[in-house]
């Protein structure tokens, strides 16, 4: 058995993942599962749905430690991407797509207001990308959160591609310096 | 190239946040290499949306975790797999492994308890038989001394060479008797107390041999079983014996005298 530690550096822990160590994984979950079930709750809007997520997000986390390069930037990076893609995946899937239609169905029957996205709004990162002005708000929301690229974007809003790019990249800083203490 | 522009130009936060191209990305990787500025600006947003995430963190129900490590169980390393394993097996089959224990254990115990208490009574048995037996042994050794006492007195007794001088009461109404068993080769004197009565606890009956119409101290008599070894006497008209204090006096007490009998 390892000693338990309370802390562990970020190449420790890679280190000790690889190792296969059950200890350092609860660890690295206890430390970081509530961060990137905020990021997924964003993206797929349902908490159960977010659970299911997050469980696989783990999985991959697991089983795909070694193609982790520090050089190119930091383990929880390198998570939030992983957990970002699965979501989007999750999101545009075919069932996905068909309880959506059906929650909406009764939405409407019932005027019960779609809540749980609006509540979505006002955690983690969407948060924050949702006090930026309008223009800027949604280009992120439709990239980010919706993992639309710039192309369809342009497509969507009827806004020239070059101004799509300038746009996202202003809005970008703008949530660099929102974000930034 | 304007590396402040570049870092300024938002190209930085699309790539951490997985939104680059696959030129932009390419470009970037090379710059970063060259200009550690690009580096570090790289790493402080990273830094900064980390820290604004864990920030901004919404906690998962317990059972995801549960699940999870429920179902990568095989993949974890071999020897915290074990120590898992040994917490595991808590099922019915345990508690009976565990329930056939304590009562293997009450048993165990009792006949402990059984067996110590035999063993007591055993011990304090033998530690009796030891005692008899030494005290056997000891009377038997008595006995034995006495026997070759008693055969050594009839070997006397029956030697012709050694005269026998029983000695008569001389108190009225008394049916006292003693023999006198003289050798005449050695001239040692044997006392037989046949039929005296017992001597008072400050008193002792003494033997005095009549030499030349005078008592002489044969010796006193003592508790002796069989025959008492009594003094030398060369010779003697007549022995008698008289009740005297303990220890014997210089001449007898006349009137204490209780047996006498005469040499010839």
């Amino acid at each position: 058995m390892e000693v338990v530690k309370t802390k562990y550096n970020e190449t420790e822990l890679v280190s000790l993942l690889r190792q296969r160590s059950q200890q350092v994984f609860s660890y690295l979950y206890d430390n970081y599962s509530g961060a990137l079930h905020s990021i997924i709750l964003n993206i797929v809007g349902e908490e159960e749905l977010a659970n299911d997520v997050l469980q696989e997000v783990f999985v991959k986390i697991w089983r795909q430690i070694d193609s982790y390069d520090s050089s190119k930037g930091r383990l929880f990076t390198w998570m939030l991407n992983i957990a970002r893609n699965a979501s989007i995946d999750t999101v545009r899937s075919k069932s996905f797509q068909n309880s959506r239609q059906n929650r909406e169905l009764t939405e409407d029957v019932y005027a019960s207001g779609g809540s749980s996205e609006t509540r979505t709004d006002q955690i983690g990162l969407r948060k924050l990308v949702h006090g930026l002005k309008e223009e800027y708000k949604v280009l992120i929301e439709l990239s980010y959160f919706q993992g639309y690229t710039q192309d369809e974007i342009s497509k969507m809003l009827s806004i020239p591609l070059g101004t799509v790019k300038t746009r996202l990249r202003t809005a970008l800083i703008q949530l660099r310096d929102v974000i930034k203490p | 190239m304007d590396i402040r522009a570049y870092i300024e130009s938002g190209v930085i936060e699309s790539w951490v946040l997985g939104m680059a191209s696959a030129e932009e990305a390419a470009e970037l990787e090379r710059l970063r290499v060259l200009h550690p500025e690009i580096n570090q600006a790289i790493d402080a947003f990273e830094a900064s949306l980390e820290r604004t995430a864990l920030a901004g963190a919404t906690q998962p129900p317990v059972y995801v975790k549960q699940e999870l490590f429920t179902q990568l169980a095989g993949e974890f390393k071999q020897e915290e797999a074990r120590t898992r394993v040994v917490t595991m097996p808590a099922g019915r089959f345990a508690k009976y492994i565990a329930a056939a224990a304590i009562i293997l254990l009450v048993i165990s115990a009792s006949m402990n308890l059984y067996f110590y208490n035999r063993f007591q009574s055993a011990n304090t048995a033998y530690q009796a038989l030891l005692v008899e037996k030494t005290s056997l042994i000891a009377t038997n050794h008595d006995i034995q001394v006495k026997a070759l006492d008693m055969y050594q007195s009839m070997q006397m007794m029956s030697d012709p060479s050694v005269a026998k001088i029983p000695m008569v009461t001389v108190r009225a109404n008394e049916n006292n008797l003693a023999t006198v068993f003289w050798d005449t080769r050695t001239k040692d004197v044997y006392l037989m107390p046949n039929k005296m009565p017992p001597a008072p606890g400050d008193k002792q009956y003494q033997l005095w041999a009549i030499v030349d119409g005078k008592p002489v101290d044969a010796g006193m008599m003592d508790a002796c079983t069989g025959l008492c070894k009594m003094k030398n006497i060369p010779r003697a008209s007549a022995f008698a014996i008289t009740l005297e204090k303990r220890g014997g006096s210089a001449t007898p007490t006349m009137d204490q005298m209780y047996v006498m009998g005469k040499v010839g």
